[in-house]
């Protein structure tokens, strides 16, 4: 039996905050959680976070769980692995997958802060082995490293859909399309416009209809739908895809609250049947609190706010302090963030259970585009959601988000210096530099830039507009590493097209083979050296290039010069690496005999 | 090879490598990851049948959906999706409910 002040059960970014609040306050804070580490959804995500400073915009989720763990003092227990199973009237039952045991804990107070869990949809062979949730394509590819497939079908165009089908992209997979049933655009316009300007085609009101295969996934069938979501006969088209990956939305995990006695109501607006909460986040069983996807779907920034609430009344309740004020700070945070026309279906949500109220925000785009001939960022950001990095990263103070968080960005171009942090900062990538004339007949453009392999100087690339169509080709005059991951590459392109260019795509080189016996590409050599493999022999071991029967005959020469190229050394400088015998392929037979040949 | 060598965002680290066999089969696993993680990793993705003989893969990854129920060690019903692999372990497919062991 295990005896705990506060039981948190799920540790993602509701739990993880509830406990920094008890735990810095004194109070034994027990953390479950059935994962294999701590940070829930967080841990998959590879993109910046929108918000605001005090909530981690601009860092990537992954590092805003590890942010969120290091701040857990000695008053926290934490069980990984383990899963709760039962919430009785007067003990908490655990299973324990390590250990193989179900642990029994008695709590004074709990948090359930579970998440959701991923909707599905029917459609013919709905059931075939690679038909992920998003979230499970995410949890391969960037808990777990694992590519599920080479070329992917998207279904639903919501913020999930739209950063999963750019982190393929990242991951070297091909998302072939992104179908959505309805008219516009699920998710937040700025990622929408990265995939589009990487030529992920978003076909609106489509559906899938249809996957392919006997024992696995090898197609599907997509296919247009009228006005009341039914297929358009005649329309249906065939995608080969090894992967179906299903984003439509999250539906809360309920299960224990219910168990435990929480009322539960059906509100489609927080994604279906909800625990009731009232404004600390209580139910209305006194000691049983919930925060996060759990009291209704939402996103990363609300759920961490929520568990604060949450850990704060806690404390209150518990050590008998007065915490008013920290409570409505956080209550007010709440506010502001969901002030924003994306939160309009969530405050709806959340009138059934009590009285919600807004900020004004401001819907003034910059109109003009700055002075022509001065290299400046252009921000293309034109839709209210809360997050304000571009205005907080400006060390200029020339960008504001006037009022509440949700305002549109503006610019004034007589105060930007050109540096560019804005550019990098920004989660949405929604900011380009431009500068028109930089040489005679020439236009120069600075693109944020999150891929492998980097491009280098001198490189000729094909421009990309904001379709991800080709519109010429461009020159790669710089590229300036950022430690935050996001590149900043500037590129020459013909005069007339600063407003144009939006993206650019390195010429394939996907088939230009180095080493003959290992099948290893230009390309992968050169992705490695950008990770910072730099040395012949690392690479070697790396790519095992070299290592095959030829013994690097054929690729060693071409590798060395792609090193130098790259490294900026001579071939020289780099040597030529080690010769191990034996020189070519020899049977382990024949060096036996041999040496029993050699013994008499 | 399913596993991602590279990354703009990710640092890919080279963790330890384990052996762990499917249904029989020695195969190569990264220490640290789910039997689901290392399956896909080497290729397969049919975890089982359902009771009606259809293939199942997985669908969640976070052990909510029980689509990757296979029989791990002689145990049915593991969730292979948040079940760590083990050196040595044995994993195979499950029908339908799997036989219930105490
Ligand atoms: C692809 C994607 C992109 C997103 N992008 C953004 C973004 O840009 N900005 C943003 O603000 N938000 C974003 N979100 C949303 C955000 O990640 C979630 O809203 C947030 O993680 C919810 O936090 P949570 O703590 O409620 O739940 P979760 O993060 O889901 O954590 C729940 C935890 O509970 C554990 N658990 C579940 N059941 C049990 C049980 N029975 N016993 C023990 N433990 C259990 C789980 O293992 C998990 O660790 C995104 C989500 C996704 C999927
Ligand atoms: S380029 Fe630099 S100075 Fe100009 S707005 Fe951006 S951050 Fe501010
Ligand atoms: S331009 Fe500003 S408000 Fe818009 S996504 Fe970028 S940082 Fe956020």
């Amino acid at each position: 039996m295990v005896k705990t002040d506060f039981l948190i059960i799920g540790g993602g970014p509701a739990g993880l905050s509830a406990a920094i609040e008890t735990s810095k306050r004194g109070l034994k804070t027990l953390i479950v959680d059935e994962g294999v580490e701590l940070g829930g959804q967080l841990v998959k995500q590879t993109h910046k976070f929108f918000g605001h400073e005090g909530f981690y915009a601009s860092v990537r989720g992954f590092e805003i769980a590890k942010r969120l763990i290091s701040q857990l003092n000695e008053n926290v227990t934490i069980m990984n692995q383990t899963t709760v199973t039962g919430i009785y009237e007067d003990i908490i039952t655990a299973y324990d997958r390590e250990n193989d045991l179900i642990v029994e804990i008695e709590p004074k107070y709990i948090l359930i802060s579970v998440g959701a869990s991923e909707r599905f949809i029917p459609f013919e062979n709905n059931h075939l082995p690679g038909i992920y949730g998003a979230g499970a394509v995410q949890t391969l590819m960037n808990q777990f490293k694992v590519l599920p497939g080479k070329r992917v079908l998207m279904v639903g165009s919501g913020n999930i859909g739209l950063i999963v089908s750019y982190q393929l992209l990242q991951a070297g997979a091909q998302v072939k399309a992104i179908v959505e049933i309805t008219e516009k655009v699920g998710g937040y316009q700025v990622h929408a416009a990265k995939v589009k300007r990487l030529g992920v085609p978003i076909l609106l009101r489509h559906t899938i209809v249809k996957a392919i295969g006997d024992e696995k996934v090898e197609g599907a069938v997509i296919a247009q739908v009228d006005e009341k979501f039914n297929v358009i006969p005649g329309t249906e088209r065939e995608l080969a895809v090894d992967v179906i990956c299903i984003a439509v939305g999250l539906v809360p995990s309920i299960e224990l609250a219910q168990m435990a006695g929480v009322k539960i109501e059906y509100i489609p607006e927080l994604g279906g049947f909800v625990p009731f909460r009232d404004r600390e986040m209580r139910t209305n069983i006194k000691n049983i609190f919930v925060a996060g996807d759990l009291a209704g779907i939402e996103e990363a920034t609300t759920a961490m706010i929520e568990g604060k609430i949450v850990g704060v009344a806690v404390a209150r309740d518990l050590t008998g302090i007065d915490l008013q004020e920290d409570l409505e700070k956080m209550q007010k945070e709440l506010v502001e963030f969901r002030s924003g026309p994306f939160s309009d279906k969530v405050r709806k949500g959340l009138e059934r259970f009590f009285p919600q109220s807004a900020h004004s925000y401001s819907k003034d785009a910059q109109q003009d585009l700055g002075p022509t001939g001065k290299l400046r960022p252009i921000i293309e950001c034109f839709e209210n959601i809360p997050c304000n990095p571009c205005q907080t990263s400006c060390p200029s103070g020339a960008i504001t988000v006037p009022g509440n968080i949700n305002s549109l960005p503006l610019i004034d171009y007589s105060k930007c210096t050109g540096c560019g942090i804005c550019a990098m900062k920004c989660p949405g990538l929604a900011i380009f530099m431009v500068q028109e004339n930089h040489q005679p007949g020439r236009d120069l453009i600075v693109l944020p830039y999150e891929f492998l392999p980097l491009p280098e100087k001198g490189q000729k690339v094909i421009a990309l507009d904001r379709e991800g169509r080709e519109v010429g080709q461009a020159e790669i005059v710089k590229v300036v590493k950022s430690s935050n991951k996001t590149h900043l590459v500037h590129l020459s392109v013909p005069a007339g097209l600063a407003q144009v260019v939006r993206s650019f795509r390195i010429p394939q080189k996907s088939d230009s083979i180095v080493c003959r016996c290992e099948e290893i590409t230009v390309e992968e050599i050169e992705r490695a050296i950008d990770e910072g493999y730099t040395d012949y022999e690392e690479l070697r071991r790396y790519l095992r290039i070299g290592m095959g029967p030829c013994g690097g005959r054929t690729c060693r020469v071409i590798t060395l010069s792609i090193l130098a190229r790259k490294t900026k050394k001579s071939i020289q400088e780099i040597g030529c690496g080690t010769f191990r015998p034996p020189s070519m392929p020899v049977k382990f037979d024949s060096i036996v005999k041999g040496e029993i040949d050699n013994e008499k | 090879m399913r596993r991602i060598a590279f990354h703009p965002i990710l640092e890919i680290e080279k963790p330890k490598t384990i052996k762990f066999f499917f249904e029989g089969r020695e195969l190569e696993a990264f220490e640290g990851e789910t039997i689901a993680a290392a399956l896909v990793a080497n290729g397969i993705d049919v975890f089982g049948q359902t009771e009606h003989s259809r293939p199942r893969g997985f669908y969640c990854a976070i052990g909510k959906c029980s689509s990757c129920l296979m029989i791990v060690d002689g145990v049915s019903n593991v969730r292979s999706c948040i079940t760590l692999v083990k050196d040595g372990m044995q994993v195979e497919r499950q029908v339908g409910r799997g036989e219930i062991t105490w």
